[in-house]
């Protein structure tokens, strides 16, 4: 084995078909025209200059995105503060219920006709939640993960239910079956401090799935845009269109050392 | 590994004389006494304190009690560290027993994790494993055990099972003969004294020449701080998923104890 960092792609003696084969065993089928799993693994290098990229951007539109470094060991990440105003409708006879069943309740009501009782019977509390987002590094799976948390002004924190209940209904059926896996709470690795985070050991499957071809040849997209688009929105995250915009590196060879010029 | 099988038992077994105290200002019905038990290095404070849990409720008002977490001369604990490394990091330098206070109210939010059941627990374990097997193997060895496999490991770990847990472990720590190690050493350092709760990082366990890195090639690589030129540890570290010893022990050798959870020797 070649010794090395992250960087480095080892020598691999089995043939490349047999070894993908034993990857995606029952799991998302990869044509076999598509190169090894090695092609969608992110380096921290390249995670590092995407991230760069992403904040340019970012400060050119506004959205709020810094790149955060950690003084000990020079790693760090991508951070976003937001504040969203959630209106919740609520129905007199709901607030006893859980936040558990509380979107079902509110869908059967809303199908069914109101009458000036029922109208009566509804009030609206406006909340403020404070998000904050991180896109971490994991070294272990070699792929960006998501770490947020949210609490109110007040300072208590969200839990776990209210953030599931905070996601829109459309994405709550794909979040049940889908692969991007669960969500839960974790200590942040850089902060210490807990977070709730986006399991990142199921990445690789659906970014495959969401690339034409091997990611030798999507090279010049953005990682970072790609991933935080897809799955950014589940809890609560949306990333402008404006960033599909983002100019493709110019060179091919996106090892080349004008990219790391202005890493903070 | 055979031949490292009293080293596995000795870190498995390892136990750590503990004295509960109710926290003075819960409010009880009458005095609570201290509780004492030996804990597992191995495992976590919620998966093994129902006994105290019990014992202290047993003086309090339902509604006084919520959510149970413990701390150390005013810090609140992980409850998801290893117990051994728990104490290691704290209380190293204490008489025995280890004096901890219990909680039941004003959960500490910004420190600690929620463990509302042991699925929590059950679910923080495997994702460890996970993430070792990860580095060790890309996840191939713990994709393709089946769910029992999984269950094994952590009933294993409930239950005190040695035999059990290690039936279903040997396959995470075992390598094809031509590779001649793991991919990556799974490890992580912590130190009390910094903010940045470990260290973790890419580490081969096999140079470019050949050669067996050892646990002083790993701390000069990623913890230089730790390591004199002379090449004595500077200070007492803990690498979690290893006994600490002698430097110059090849790592390969350690690695019996990758799975385990970190002991001073």
């Amino acid at each position: 084995m070649l010794e090395g960092t992250s960087g480095d792609h080892p020598v691999q003696p089995q043939p490349r078909q047999g070894h993908l084969e034993q990857m995606t065993q029952g799991r998302v089928q990869i044509p076999s025209s598509m190169a090894g799993e090695e092609d969608f693994f992110l380096e921290e290098k390249r995670f590092k200059q995407h991230c760069e990229e992403f904040v340019k951007h970012s400060q050119q539109i506004g959205d709020g995105w810094e790149w955060r470094t950690n003084k000990d060991l020079g790693d760090g990440y991508l951070s976003k503060t937001h504040f969203q105003v959630r209106n919740r409708h609520i129905a007199q006879d709901l607030r006893e219920k859980t936040s558990d069943n509380i979107e079902e309740t509110l869908l059967a009501h809303v199908e069914e006709s109101l009458d000036d009782s029922q109208v009566a019977g509804v009030c609206t509390t406006e909340e403020v939640i404070r998000y904050e987002y991180h896109v971490l590094y994991s070294s272990s799976y070699q792929v960006p993960v998501l770490y947020f948390r949210a609490c109110f002004l007040d300072g208590r924190p969200l839990t776990l239910e209210e953030i599931w209940g905070s996601v829109h209904a459309c994405y709550q059926d794909r979040l049940q079956e889908g692969p991007w896996d669960t969500i839960t709470q974790q200590e942040h690795p850089i902060l210490g401090q807990p977070f709730f985070v986006l399991h990142p050991c199921r990445t690789n499957e659906f970014i495959s799935t969401v690339l034409t071809g091997p990611w030798k040849h999507n090279r010049h997209k953005n990682y970072i845009i790609l991933w935080l688009s897809t799955v950014g929105p589940v809890v609560g995250l949306s990333v402008p269109l404006s960033y599909a915009k983002v100019a493709p590196e110019q060179n091919s060879s996106t090892d080349s050392a004008e990219s790391n010029e202005n890493l903070c | 590994m055979t031949d490292d099988k009293d080293v596995l038992r000795d870190v498995w077994f390892g136990r750590i004389p503990t004295c509960f105290t109710l926290y003075q200002d819960e409010i009880t019905e009458r005095e609570a006494e201290p509780y004492y038990l030996l804990l597992p290095r191995i495992s976590y404070l919620t998966l093994v304190t129902d006994k105290v849990k019990k014992h202290f409720q047993k003086v309090m008002r339902q509604e006084e009690v919520s959510e149970i977490w413990f701390e150390y001369e005013g810090t609140p604990l992980k409850w998801h560290y290893p117990i051994g490394l728990l104490f290691d990091l704290h209380a190293s330098n204490t008489a025995l027993p280890w004096s901890i206070t219990v909680h039941f109210k004003n959960f500490p939010e910004k420190d600690l994790l929620h463990c509302h059941s042991k699925d929590v627990i059950e679910a923080h374990f495997m994702a460890c494993i996970k993430e070792a097997d990860a580095l060790k193997h890309k996840s191939q060895v713990i994709n393709e055990m089946q769910k029992k496999d999984h269950k094994q490991l952590w009933m294993g770990l409930q239950n005190d099972k040695f035999e059990q847990f290690w039936a279903i472990n040997r396959k995470l720590m075992e390598y094809p003969p031509e590779d001649n190690g793991f991919r990556y050493i799974p490890f992580r350092i912590y130190q009390a004294t910094t903010e940045r709760p470990f260290i973790q990082k890419l580490f081969r366990p096999i140079a470019s020449g050949g050669q067996l890195h050892t646990l002083g090639d790993l701390l000069k690589d990623v913890c230089p701080s730790a390591v004199t030129p002379e090449g004595d540890l500077r200070f007492f570290m803990h690498c979690t998923r290893c006994n600490v010893f002698p430097q110059n022990l090849s790592l390969r050798q350690r690695t019996s104890e990758e799975s385990q959870k970190g002991r001073r020797n």
